[in-house]
């Protein structure tokens, strides 16, 4: 990954360096440092989702994340000056994340929703103050030299959030599966058939 | 940050109206905005409010026939004189303003701030009396003592807007408003069930009191081992206030009923009573939908403990009964995007809104006149609470996998928007004329009432 010296961030209505957003989409990104138990706790936990079953369902199910990981970084690569090198003493703990909707609503499911999960990831990082209550969590996610801005951020579908590209996914199926048998089909089938597909597909609709 | 003691209210010092309606018996009320002059003269003014505000606690002597209430926008405290450190202590959008954050709730186009009402947006309007009346002999007499103080103190009166509740206590669109409302810890708690926080197996609990007013623990010190209060103005500006959203909102009555009775003669046996119930998710007497799908409750009374005792996930997933856009169901979604209500009880408003203007009447084309809805509510966060349901619920659908659709009862930024209507084959509706535009609005702070005094006597 890119070094990124401390950051100065200007703040968007959110709380989100404005590189971080593209059309709908907002990338969401934290550096913090590692305690020593992390570094042995933090590679146990990426190989065993089964610690976490219940926040990968539950991540998947909340359909305003696009996806959400975490990573550890133990040495930060150099490209070249004006780039400074930098050497981490501790390992750092990277998440990044895409999204749409509210920031304060993103976070405010990782305190509901997700609470052991947040614990088990960022629970071996300083400062770390416990997903809840969201309050002094939203302080820790938001304290700039924790984020960083995205230096190239790109949305294919600026206008369209995931869950609307994955009910136009869905509806297309639909359509296509009965347009290749619309031929074959009576007038009277072809409307029960389109009914049924109205019926169907209404939540992508 | 302050740790939680005492959760007992002070009613004594909340001004009323926030916790309880007055009801039903205060048939009118006028907002009256105010310009103060100079702030000296500003502070004796407000002193001699602070005498007449009506508090929180239940009346002794039965119904008074007026009442005051006192808010103030950011303008306003600027006018009066506080330094900028406490006016730094109040939240960046009350600080912004409501025309401020336009952009942000989507008031652009026909709703933009220059279009608004002379006196609103500009930060001309610095106070905020509410006058509460019985009738109207008790209305011209505070107005009349109102108006004379202001003028004696050198300060202008910048708006006064009346408005009156309507027969039924519907607004104009037809539909019975204003009961549903969340319940309040130490005030409310008899309303928990179906206004409270949905709790795992269909049980509720009272929202904690600091969701509504300044100073006390919210749902956030709730869950803090810590016990640490929200933030607040600082002391002792913090104590007993709250934040207001005022907002005049224009209702195109013939719009809505030209737009409903079209559409309804290709919905269920043109059914058109049925029709609007599917676009607010309610009967026009208040039944709702997901527990009355078919026909409303003849005797419904939405203020009756339990009478909104109700969920969408578990009976009505996938909106047969209740459409998933239907406004109420948009607007306090409950359980209806999942996780038993987690992720929208922390977006929650007490409303107190007022229709202003004539109702049209029934099968009258458009007459051009003013009407519509004085939407005034409370809440400790305005950006978290108000703003929340304005820009995420109603302008945008995607949370409830609704794609860009707005609110259909209101209408978007845009003309043509639209609302799918769940059912066996779902039903179409759109696009859409907006029925609702913005005429102006305020974000005001309610001060306690000894806030309010210190306000008043401010050293300056
Ligand atoms: C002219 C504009 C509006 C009209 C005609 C209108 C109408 C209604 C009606 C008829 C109800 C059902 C009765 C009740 O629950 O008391 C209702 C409920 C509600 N409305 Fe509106 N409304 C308007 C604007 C707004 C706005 C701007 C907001 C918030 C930003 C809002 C938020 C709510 C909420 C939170 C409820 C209660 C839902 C529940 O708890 O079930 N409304 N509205």
């Amino acid at each position: 990954m890119t070094a990124v010296t401390t950051p100065v961030l200007s703040e968007t209505g959110t709380g989100t360096p404005p590189g971080n957003v593209d059309g709908q989409a907002i990338a969401i990104t934290v550096f913090s440092t590692v305690k020593r138990w992390g570094r042995a706790w933090l590679p146990v936990l990426f190989l065993e989702p089964k610690l976490l079953p219940q926040t990968l369902g539950t991540l998947e199910k909340l359909s305003f994340i696009h996806f959400a990981r975490w990573s550890m970084v133990t040495e930060l690569a150099w490209n070249g000056a004006p780039q400074p090198k930098t050497r981490l003493r501790r390992p750092h703990l990277y998440f990044e994340s895409n999204f749409n909707g509210g920031w304060e609503e993103y976070i405010d499911a990782f305190s509901y929703v997700l609470r052991e999960g947040m614990a088990a990831f960022w629970g071996s990082s300083y400062g770390f103050p416990g997903a809840v209550p969201p309050g002094p969590f939203k302080d820790y996610i938001k304290t700039s030299d924790r984020r960083l801005e995205a230096s190239h951020f790109y949305s294919a579908y600026a206008d369209s959030t995931v869950t609307i590209v994955k009910q136009a996914l869905e509806l297309d199926g639909l359509v296509a599966d009965l347009r290749e048998r619309a031929a074959e089909l009576s007038p009277e089938q072809f409307k029960a058939e389109f009914s049924a597909l109205l019926a169907k597909g209404q939540r992508c609709l | 940050m302050t740790t939680a003691t005492a959760t007992t209210l002070d009613l004594a010092d909340i001004q009323g109206d926030i916790l309880r309606a007055y009801g039903n018996a205060y048939a009118s009320t006028t907002y009256v905005f105010v310009r103060i002059g100079d702030a000296t003269a500003g502070g004796a003014w407000l002193a001699g409010l602070a005498d007449q505000i009506t508090n929180a606690e239940p009346w002794a002597d039965g119904k008074p026939g007026s009442h005051l209430n006192v808010a103030l926008t950011c303008a306003g405290l600027t006018a009066l004189g506080l330094p900028d450190d406490v006016i730094g202590s109040f939240s960046a959008e009350f600080r912004a303003g409501m025309a401020g954050r336009a952009e942000r709730l989507g008031d652009i186009g026909r709703n933009a701030p220059d279009r608004w009402d002379d006196g609103l947006g500009t930060g001309a309007a610095h106070v905020l009396v509410t006058v509460n009346a019985l009738d109207e002999p008790h209305l011209g007499r505070a107005l009349a003592d109102l108006r004379a103080e202001v003028a004696r103190h050198g300060h202008e009166i910048v708006v006064e807007q009346a408005a009156h509740t309507l027969p039924g206590s519907r607004e104009h669109f037809g539909f019975a408003d204003g009961f549903a409302q969340p319940a309040i810890e130490g005030a409310t708690d008899d309303r928990a069930a179906g206004g409270g926080v949905p709790l795992r197996g269909g049980r509720w609990r009272p929202f904690a009191p600091g969701e509504f007013i300044l100073g006390y623990p919210d749902e956030d010190t709730t869950l803090d081992p810590e016990r640490r209060l929200p933030s607040a103005p600082t002391d002792p500006l913090g104590r007993n206030g709250t934040y207001m959203v005022w907002r005049k909102l224009h209702q195109d009555v013939a719009a809505f009923r030209d737009t409903i009775s079209t559409a309804a003669r290709h919905f269920e046996d043109g059914d058109e009573a049925k029709l609007r119930a599917k676009v607010v998710g309610r009967w026009e007497n208040g039944s709702p939908l997901v527990t009355h799908p078919d026909a409303p409750a003849t005797d419904f009374d939405g203020a009756a403990a339990g009478a909104n005792d109700f969920r969408y996930h578990g009976p009505d997933q996938h909106g047969a009964k209740c459409p998933i856009g239907a406004h109420v169901r948009r607007s306090n979604p409950r359980d209806s995007i999942g996780w038993e209500g987690r992720l929208t009880y922390r977006h929650r408003i007490i409303r107190r809104g007022m229709p202003y203007g004539d109702p049209l009447p029934v099968g009258a084309a458009d007459d051009g006149e003013e009407r519509g809805l004085v939407f005034a509510c409370f809440n400790a966060s305005i950006s978290r609470q108000f703003e929340a349901i304005q820009v995420q619920w109603l302008n945008d659908g995607n949370v409830f996998g609704l794609g860009h659709d707005a609110d259909f009862l209101m209408g978007g930024i845009a003309e043509g928007g639209s609302m799918v209507v769940q059912g066996e084959c779902p039903f179409y509706l759109g696009p859409q004329k907006p029925f609702v535009t913005v005429r102006g609005g305020e974000y005001l702070f309610v001060p306690g009432i000894a806030a309010l005094r210190a306000i008043a006597t401010w050293p300056r």
